[in-house]
């Protein structure tokens, strides 16, 4: 309980290789936590913290792939290494082409395992990363008033002050006012920076 | 015999004088004779309709003859060649001999010059003894084309019991042979495909459930030796013993494995109606040994799928026979009804319905997972295989109880997308 490091979610039918895996990682200083259903790991809170999830490919309930897929629906972000039994190629085409980590065939060594799980947490870290400064991102863009918003949008498109004005039917005076203030509010040093932070929060629609 | 009856009826009034009294019991006689003769006359106008009737028949039977599509000859067995007296244009066809060319010769010279000896020999012997001869043999036409001749002969006896000559009737069966053996080999094929798929299957499985406790095993002794790090070094050398016979064992699981690697699915342009109709060719002796008949019921104009001919028949094989499995302690009619028709805009639709016994319903969600089985001879991997190569097809394979009785499985494909 009192383990500070990485979350490592384990997803195995398997009772007697949830417990093994579980045992070797917390001597690496790791914090397993495992779940012999894919339904149980889904309804467990998931803190964002580094984490990552050994997952078993064929599990009674919902399958590996099919969890992977639940996972990005709810967009739910963790870095997923997949073990599987079965000698299943296209299936770990398939999982990697979804963004997996790794796919590791059982009986896999500590080694292997390390590896996969130190990239996977590398991943997750830098996820969570981006998710922070995406939400702040966010954040910021709240407080921009409709019209600042609407300059926002059409400046990352690309358009020129001069344009923006024109196509409102506004002062170019008033548009750089607005612009100046979206700056100021996304907290943006260039308009490249602006640009990327609307890249990085979606291309936002005029009501949200 | 018309004349004679009159002469022994009136000698005997011109020898005799006439009496009275005499007079009146030769009237009576002539009544009856006159009667007589009447009878006589109408039986004579009979035989003469009959004789026409029979040359009616007689001429009919021959025309029978010559219009039958089996060969039929009639062979002279007194003579030691036994010379053809009779042969149908059919047999003419079948040789490739003209009339003139079979008649009053030797019958075995029809047989061609490469046909084997000592065939011709039985039956010269099962004829010497007056007995029915039944053989397939390979016999060749004027021309040297071979052909199977399926030949049956029988004694034909004269008035005394005698057997003075043979009645043959020979039948080319060359493309009937062909074409059994083309289902034959099909069938091999695909029951060789299924048994490969089927031990693929059950390595697969079997890998899986040993490749758990090894991966148990070898991370537990990972750990161990972890926590032992620098001490007890005798323990550490048997973790290390362990952790490489885990994966000595892994490596067995890994190579035989390699070795039943599936092959990959030739996918191609497939008329599913046409794949249903081939398959229950495969197993019409099965139908007929089991008593169980196949219908088929077509939507016309069902677009084309895409998939993996073999293993598709595969599948319907595999419900099929589940299906027969189903209605062995069957009472009522035995009876396979196969549906396909299209589900939606993008998928076509297969059902298999039979009138079994069902499936019980705590039986329904194990049914297409590996190793069950409710039969006692059964491996428990055809329904579990078919529906993975529904699946590798993009497609659904399920199961219903009838109302009435029996089940129905169905499986749904997608439609190639260009025929859609």
């Amino acid at each position: 309980m009192s383990n500070p490091g990485p979350t490592i979610y384990i997803v195995d039918d398997d009772l007697s290789v949830c417990r093994a895996l579980s045992l070797l990682l917390k001597l690496h200083g790791f914090k397993p936590q495992t779940f012999t259903r894919s339904a149980d790991f889904l309804a467990c809170s998931h803190p964002k913290v580094p984490s990552c999830l050994v997952l078993d490919i064929r599990l009674p309930d919902i399958n590996g792939l099919a969890l992977q897929d639940a996972m990005a629906e709810r967009k739910l972000i963790i870095p997923i290494i997949f073990i599987t039994g079965h000698g299943d190629i296209p299936m770990s085409v398939k999982a990697m082409k979804a963004g997996a980590v790794d796919f590791l065939p059982k009986p896999f060594t500590e080694k292997k395992l390390l590896n996969a799980v130190t990239a996977a947490i590398l991943k997750s870290k830098a996820q969570n990363r981006e998710q922070a400064e995406i939400s702040k991102i966010k954040r910021r863009v709240k407080t921009l008033s409709p019209r600042e918003l609407e300059v926002f949008r059409l400046v990352a498109k690309g358009m020129l002050s001069k344009q923006i004005a024109r196509k409102r039917g506004t002062s170019l005076q008033t548009i750089k006012v607005h612009r100046g203030r979206v700056m100021q509010k996304m907290q943006a040093k260039t308009v490249t920076e602006l640009i990327r932070f609307a890249q990085k929060c979606g291309i936002t629609p005029p009501e949200r | 015999m018309k004349i004679t009856k009159k002469k022994r009826t009136k000698k005997p009034l011109l020898r005799n004088k006439i009496r009275n009294g005499e007079r009146v019991r030769l009237e009576g006689v002539v009544k009856q004779q006159a009667a007589e003769l009447k009878e006589k006359n109408g039986q004579l106008r009979n035989g003469a309709r009959k004789q026409l009737r029979s040359e009616e028949q007689i001429h009919i039977r021959t025309k029978a003859m010559e219009s039958a599509v089996d060969g039929i000859f009639i062979i002279d067995v007194k003579k030691p060649d036994f010379p053809v007296i009779y042969a149908n244009q059919s047999f003419q066809k079948m040789t490739g001999y003209a009339k003139n060319e079979i008649l009053g010769r030797g019958y075995f010279l029809s047989y061609g010059a490469d046909a084997d000896p000592h065939i011709i020999e039985e039956i010269k012997h099962a004829i010497h003894q007056g007995k029915f001869f039944y053989r397939e043999m390979l016999s060749f036409q004027k021309n040297g084309k071979k052909y199977l001749n399926l030949l049956r002969v029988t004694p034909v006896r004269d008035t005394r019991g005698g057997v003075t000559h043979y009645v043959g009737i020979q039948t080319d069966v060359t493309l009937m042979r062909e074409k059994e053996l083309e289902i034959d080999e099909q069938r091999e094929e695909l029951l060789h495909v299924t048994r490969v798929g089927k031990l693929a299957e059950f390595v697969s499985s079997l890998a899986h459930e040993i490749s758990q406790p090894l991966t148990a095993i070898l991370s537990y002794s990972q750990a161990a030796q972890r926590i032992l790090l620098d001490r007890e070094p005798e323990l550490q050398k048997i973790l290390s013993y362990i952790i490489s016979d885990d994966q000595r064992a892994a490596e067995v699981i890994q190579r035989l494995r390699s070795l039943l690697k599936k092959s990959a699915p030739e996918m191609r342009l497939l008329d599913i109606n046409a794949l249903i109709n081939e398959t229950i060719v495969i197993i019409s002796t099965d139908a007929t040994v089991r008593n169980a008949v196949v219908k088929t019921e077509f939507d016309a104009n069902l677009p084309l799928v895409r998939g993996d001919r073999i293993q598709l028949q595969q599948v319907i094989l595999n419900l099929i026979s589940n299906s027969f499995d189903a209605m062995e302690n069957s009472q009522g009619e035995r009876e396979i009804l196969i549906r396909a028709s299209r589900k939606d805009s993008g998928r076509i639709v297969v059902e298999v319905k039979d009138s079994g016994c069902g499936i019980p319903a705590k039986n329904i969600p194990k049914l297409f997972t590996h190793f069950f089985t409710s039969k006692a001879d059964g491996l428990g991997m055809g329904l579990s295989i078919s529906r993975s190569i529904i699946e590798a097809h993009g497609g659904q394979l399920d199961v219903e109880n009838n109302p009435e009785r029996g089940a129905t499985f169905y499986f749904t494909i997608p439609v190639d997308k260009n025929d859609a």
